[in-house]
This record gives structure tokens, C-alpha cells and sequence, in this order.
């Protein structure tokens, strides 16, 4: 199975960049492990033909140098996914695109690099109202891609609650997630 | 008729042996007053495993204990009957106690302690163990059943406050003991300051009972009396869900984190033991190293742990008491120490009880009242270990059938587990009474109304400990805002939801802080996302 562009996630970030690929043109898949919340946005990225793989879940993927070259799912065993790009849209704590552990804080999937303080003691404010640190742990990334032992993952563009800095979890952050899959959108469009 | 601020006996705090004093006194006809400067069983009455003793634990060592233990064991079934859960308990042997010398020889001398202290234990098969609870270490290689059970010490406390009221008890909570009236050598009363409005008062009565807890130290201080005692912090985890049925135990010499008990909805594993100075007392946090000990000595007693996940940490401090005779101050009890300070002191009208334990607390309160009743001249003896509580003289299940014949609602049901045969107090007139405030915990309007009006509630942590409100997996993340606005309401203050609810949230997050990973964050992060505090929604809209 190949694609233009994959797409992991089916929340905000992923359906809007994906909308937006599909429109342009691009042959696109979204990997949805939930039902998606943005069902007026599947629903218009699928009638202009995009394939939504729902209830599915990316499990990994293999990279060629630094690329990655596809992911498999839990249902596909054994068809891998191949895209020329990929989205990650996977979000935060709460839908596991990025995990805490009691001493470290990853990225499940392909072990990108993530932005977190060591020291647990620093993530959490006293009082419940404050702004907390932990939600501003996220995926890191340079030029819109994201960074894998240091090093650019020339076709994988991480967007929405995933990355480092935004978080849906405090105030309103509808908008910073929509910029983010635009902006991965244009990264891909200007390849 | 005496001044309204004149009493027999006065007794500050509200602990649970505060509260059982409370109740001996005023079931041995003396006019008393309770004061508590915040709400009943906040300090180390909340704070403990809620671990209905068999005695076993002290069997080997402490055989004083062990037996005082088993008694209150046997009273509290009788008496506290809608308070504690007969889930048994297990003293399992693993293969690393045999190592560390406590293999099964060590059993036989457990199990003949214990039966010596008058506390059934009967050795078991693994095999029997793994059927009785599921979730224990396969590895064991014995296992010992003892009396064991759970015990809601919210509920317990509560009660004998409620047995206090009814026999004309006056209790104040949110007031804080300043300073002692004294005339000569005597003390003769006590100031006091209530917490919220800051106004001062005094009331004034013949002997007054510290009954502080740890806190009881700097009480003993304002009457010019010295106790040594020792501040052991103990920690303690909450998991998500009733991971055991039975009460598992190491059998081996006492250690850190090896009770794990189940208690309602949830199992708690505890606990750590540890000196901490006296200002830390009223604001503890559990530390990682506390964290990592619980979990891994859990983990050895039930290894599903390892994958559940963790609702909160909390900590209490034990107020353990140095014997008056060793002035080096290293023999220190764990059982029940009442001091009379005039024959100890030279302080006429002053009692100190504290040590013990929240499974001895009504003995002690016995011991308590016993001296106060000497000073006072009244001749009246105990009944309180065949009086029944509040909520306690009939069986849950009779409770429910009798008040609501057919078919009880979740909220009813659950009302009548935590109110015992006091649910008939409580009405539920209209449908929205019936309605379901919080999910977890199944409570409903008319309980909390009920918890206002009649157990002094007056914000949401003082109805936690009255109904459970916002205890349960969702730690309030799901419930809180309809219960702040139920409970502003009903305390007719609709103004104070915000707040209300702004302090319970605190509250839960400190808990929390402790064990954020995993899970726990997960949780967290979705608590932050229902709330966005940033920008707060308007109670208009729940």
C-alpha cells in the first residue's frame, strides 16, 4: 500500500492537514486509532477520495537512512504503509503519542526525540490552576521535521499536541494547532 | 443553668481519638466540647491504611499490642458494624523472606504468637492462598490466614462525632486552639479562634483532654507540660481500582510498604516510616525514593500493581511517644499512652491521651474519659464497647431493603453502604435529589444535603470524608463543578462554588504531583483539559 503522504492521527492537527493535502491534490491515508472527533472533516477529505483507515493503530515503522520509509499497523500485520511523507499527529499524554515514564518521557512509535526536563520535580506546578510544565514536553523539531537522535527525519512532520510547546490542555489552543498542520502542509507542499 | 461557654470536659482535636473521647464523655452524662481546627480525621485518623488489625502484625513482637489489637478487633465488628469490611488477611511467606531468615520456621512462631494473643491464624497451602486471593505473589511458598479486615476511618470518625451530637456534645470544627486559661496551677479553660472568620473565644471547663495527635505535642507546651514525642511520617499509595479482596501481609519482621488493603472501590499499600521535624507535620509530601520503596514492596505482595494505576500518594505522621523513663529517648512505643499531668506534672484539669492506634482508638478514649470522669468525681462506667454507633445498629443490606422497598437506585444503595441505618435521614423528595453527583462513588443530591445539614460540611474535602465525593478513579475530574455548585447551595453561598472547587482540585493535585507518570498523567492531563483553567467556565452552564 503507498501514499503521498500518511497521516497518524485523526484529531485536529491530522484531519486538518490532511483536508488540506487531500484538496491539493496528494493521495492521503489517515491512521485513526479513535473514532475521529472532526467527523465533518473526515467526511470531506474522504468525498474528495482520501483513505481513512479508522480504528487502526501504527505499531512502528522502518526507516531507509533518514527517512521513514513505512509504518505497519495493528491490523495490517504484515502490509506495511509506504508514503513519500508522513504526518504525526498523535497528540499528547492522554492519547499516547508521547509517554511519561517515571524518569523519562518518549515517543512511542519511532523513539523521536523529545523536549522534557529529567526532573520530575520540576513538571508540576503546586496549585492545579497554574500552568504546568508537562504539557509542554513534546515531540522536537528543526525545519518542521522531526529530530531522531539528533538528526532530521527529512519526511516526517510532526504537528499539532505532539510537538514541544503545545498543548490543548490549558486555554485555547485550537489555533497553534491548526498553524502547526498548515505549516507541515506547506513544508510538504514546498518539497 | 450554666453560660453557654461552660462545659465539663473539653477536647481538642478531632481525630478519631478526639472524637471517640467525645463520645465515652457524653455517654457517661458530662457536657462536652469537641474543638478541631479544621475538619474532623484530617490528620493521621485519615491518613493511615484504614487496616481493620488482627493484631497479628505485633503478635511476635509487641504481644500487648496484639492482644489490645484483636479485642478492639472483635468490639469494632459489633459495634462499627457498618464501618468495617470482614475481608480477611493473609501473612504470606516468599522465597526472599526465606533467605532473610523468615521462612517458615519463622511461621510456626508467628502462628503460636498470635494464637497465645488469642488471634486465630491457621497456616494455608499456596495453592489454598492463590484461591482465596487471586491477586497474591505465585511465588509464595506459605500463607497464614489471620482476622484481618478494612476500616473507613472517615466513617468511623464520623460517627462517633454524630453518637458525641446526639448525646449533647458540642463540637467546633474550624476552630483552633490558642492558649490555655489557667488560674494557679490549674487549667480551667481554653482560647480559641475560628479558622475562618478569625473571631477569638473562650470556654471554660474543669479538665481539659489533649487528644491532638502528633499536633498534641505544642498543645502539652501552652500548659508547661513536655511529652517527647516523635513525628513518623508514614506514606501510602491509592491504586485505581480493588486490585485484592483480602488483606495481604509479609510474614516476616515489620518493614516498609508490606500491608496492602482493600477498602472500597480502591487498594491502598503502605507504608514508609520516617522521623521528620515537627513543621513539616502539617504539610507533607511523599518523595520519590517513598514511591519507588511502596511500589517495588507492593509489587513483591501482588505483582499486578506494577501495571495499575496509581491514584495518589499521601503521607500522616504517627504520633509515637517516648517512654517517660528512658530520658535518652530512644525507647519509643507504639501502644497507648495516657498521661494525668497533675499526678505526672503537677497540672491540675490537664489529660493527654495519645500513641495508640486508629484500631485502638475507643480503648483509649476509654482510658481517657476514665481519668476525666476520676477528676470530676462521676462514677459512671464505659458502654462504648457495646453501644453500637450511629449507622452501625442495623446491617447494611436490612438498612437499604427497609427504606427503600422494590428497587433502590445506584445512590441509594450507595447512601446506605456509607450512612449505614442512617440513611432514613436522608430525603430524597424530588428527582433532582436523586440524581447522581458524583459516578465513581454513586452520591447522590440528597446525600450531600443531607452531609450539610446534618455532619458539618463546609467544603468539598469535608464532604469527601462524609460521602466519598470525588474519591474514586476520576479523582473529581468528572464530578467536582456540580458538586462545588451542590454543596455552595446547599450551604446557601451559591458564590463559593468557584472556590470550592478551586481547593478540592488543589488538593487532589498534590496527591497526584507525587506519582505523575504513566497513567496518573494521562489523568492529569485530561483533569487540566476538563477544567482549562485559563479560561474557567461559568457555573451557569452545569
Amino acid at each position: 500500500m503507498k501514499f503521498d503522504v500518511v497521516i497518524i492521527g485523526g484529531g485536529l492537527a491530522g484531519m486538518t492537514a490532511a483536508s488540506a493535502l487531500q484538496g491539493a491534490g496528494f493521495r492521503c491515508a489517515v491512521i485513526s486509532e479513535g473514532l475521529s472527533l472532526h467527523n465533518v472533516q473526515a467526511g470531506g477529505f474522504k468525498a474528495a477520495g482520501g483513505t481513512m483507515l479508522a480504528g487502526d493503530r501504527v505499531i512502528g515503522g522502518s526507516f531507509d537512512g533518514d527517512r521513514l520509509k513505512e509504518v505497519s499497523t495493528e491490523k495490517l500485520s504484515g502490509i506495511p504503509i509506504e508514503a513519500d511523507n508522513f504526518i504525526l499527529a498523535t497528540g499528547k499524554y492522554f492519547s499516547k503519542g508521547i509517554v511519561a515514564d517515571m524518569d523519562k518521557v518518549y515517543e512511542p512509535l519511532f523513539g523521536l526525540d523529545v523536549d522534557f526536563d529529567p526532573d520530575r520535580s520540576t513538571w508540576f506546578s503546586q496549585s492545579f490552576a497554574a500552568p504546568q510544565r508537562f504539557l509542554q514536553f513534546g515531540v522536537k523539531a528543526e525545519d518542521g521535521r522531526a529530530l531522531r537522535g539528533g538528526r532530521q527525519v527529512v519526511n516526517l512532520f510532526p504537528a499539532g499536541e505532539v510537538l514541544a510547546g503545545i498543548s490543548g490542555a490549558q486555554g485555547d489552543a485550537t489555533e497553534s494547532i491548526r498553524r502547526s498542520a498548515l505549516d507541515a502542509v506547506s513544508a510538504i507542499r514546498n518539497k | 443553668m450554666p453560660a453557654n461557654n461552660e462545659f465539663d470536659v473539653i477536647i481538642i482535636g478531632g481525630g478519631i481519638t478526639g472524637a471517640g473521647t467525645a463520645r465515652d464523655c457524653s455517654m457517661r452524662g458530662l457536657r462536652v466540647l469537641l474543638i478541631e481546627r479544621h475538619d474532623i480525621a484530617t490528620g493521621a485518623t485519615g491518613r493511615n491504611h484504614g487496616l481493620l488489625h488482627s493484631g497479628a502484625r505485633y503478635a511476635v513482637k509487641d504481644s500487648e499490642s496484639a492482644e489490645e489489637c484483636i479485642r478492639e478487633n472483635k468490639i469494632l465488628r459489633s459495634i462499627a458494624a457498618n464501618c468495617v469490611e470482614d475481608t480477611g488477611g493473609l501473612f504470606i511467606t516468599l522465597p526472599e523472606d526465606e533467605e532473610a531468615g523468615f521462612g517458615l520456621d519463622y511461621q510456626k512462631v508467628f502462628i503460636e504468637a498470635c494464637i497465645k494473643a488469642g488471634i486465630e491464624a491457621k497456616a494455608i497451602s499456596p495453592e489454598e492462598a492463590k484461591i482465596m486471593e487471586p491477586s497474591v505473589n505465585p511465588s509464595l511458598i506459605g500463607a497464614v490466614v489471620v482476622p484481618d479486615g478494612s476500616v473507613d476511618p472517615f466513617r468511623l470518625c464520623s460517627a462517633n462525632v454524630t453518637d458525641a451530637v446526639m448525646h449533647g456534645a458540642k463540637v467546633l470544627t474550624y476552630t483552633e486552639f490558642t492558649d490555655f486559661i489557667k488560674e494557679g496551677d490549674a487549667i480551667v479553660g481554653v482560647k480559641v479562634t475560628d479558622t475562618r472568620s478569625g473571631e477569638a473565644a473562650e470556654y471554660r471547663a474543669p479538665v481539659t483532654v489533649n487528644a491532638a495527635g502528633i499536633w498534641g505535642h505544642a498543645v502539652a507546651e501552652k500548659a508547661g507540660v513536655r511529652i517527647s514525642m516523635y513525628p513518623a511520617k508514614g506514606a501510602l499509595l491509592v491504586f485505581g481500582h480493588r486490585v485484592n479482596n483480602v488483606v495481604i501481609n509479609r510474614c516476616r519482621k515489620s518493614a516498609d510498604g508490606d500491608i496492602l488493603v482493600p477498602g472500597d472501590t480502591v487498594t491502598v499499600i503502605g507504608t514508609t516510616s520516617t522521623k521528620i521535624p515537627f513543621e513539616e507535620c502539617d504539610n507533607m509530601e511523599v518523595t520519590p525514593d517513598e514511591v519507588n520503596l511502596l511500589l517495588r514492596e507492593g509489587c513483591a505482595l501482588c505483582p499486578s500493581l506494577a501495571d495499575t494505576r496509581i491514584l495518589r500518594a499521601y503521607a500522616g505522621v504517627r504520633p509515637l511517644v517516648a517512654d517517660d523513663s528512658d530520658p535518652s529517648g530512644r525507647s519509643i512505643s507504639r501502644g497507648i499512652v495516657c498521661l494525668d499531668h497533675e499526678s505526672r506534672d503537677g497540672v491540675k484539669g490537664f489529660v493527654s491521651i495519645t500513641g495508640g492506634k486508629l484500631m485502638t482508638y475507643r480503648l483509649m478514649a476509654e482510658l481517657a474519659t476514665d481519668a476525666v470522669c476520676r477528676k470530676l468525681g462521676v462514677r459512671q462506667a464505659c458502654a462504648t464497647a457495646t453501644t453500637p454507633l450511629p449507622g452501625s445498629a442495623d446491617g447494611r443490606i436490612e438498612a437499604v431493603s427497609k427504606r427503600f422497598p422494590g428497587k433502590p437506585s445506584a445512590g441509594q444503595k450507595g447512601a446506605a453502604g456509607r450512612q449505614g441505618d442512617l440513611v432514613g435521614k436522608i430525603r430524597f423528595d424530588t428527582e433532582a435529589d436523586k440524581r447522581l453527583v458524583c459516578e465513581c462513588e454513586n452520591v447522590t443530591l440528597a446525600e450531600i444535603k443531607y452531609a450539610v445539614k446534618e455532619l458539618g460540611v463546609k467544603n468539598l474535602e469535608d464532604l469527601r470524608r462524609r460521602t466519598r465525593v470525588g474519591m474514586g478513579t476520576c479523582q473529581g475530574t468528572l464530578c467536582i463543578r456540580k458538586a462545588a455548585k451542590a454543596l455552595a447551595e446547599a450551604l446557601g453561598d451559591p458564590s463559593l462554588a468557584e472556590k470550592l472547587a478551586a481547593d478540592y482540585l488543589d488538593e487532589r493535585w498534590k496527591g497526584m504531583r507525587a506519582v505523575g507518570w504513566g497513567d496518573t498523567l494521562r489523568e492529569m492531563e485530561f483533569m487540566q483539559r476538563v477544567y482549562k483553567f485559563e479560561k474557567p467556565y461559568s457555573y451557569d452552564e452545569v
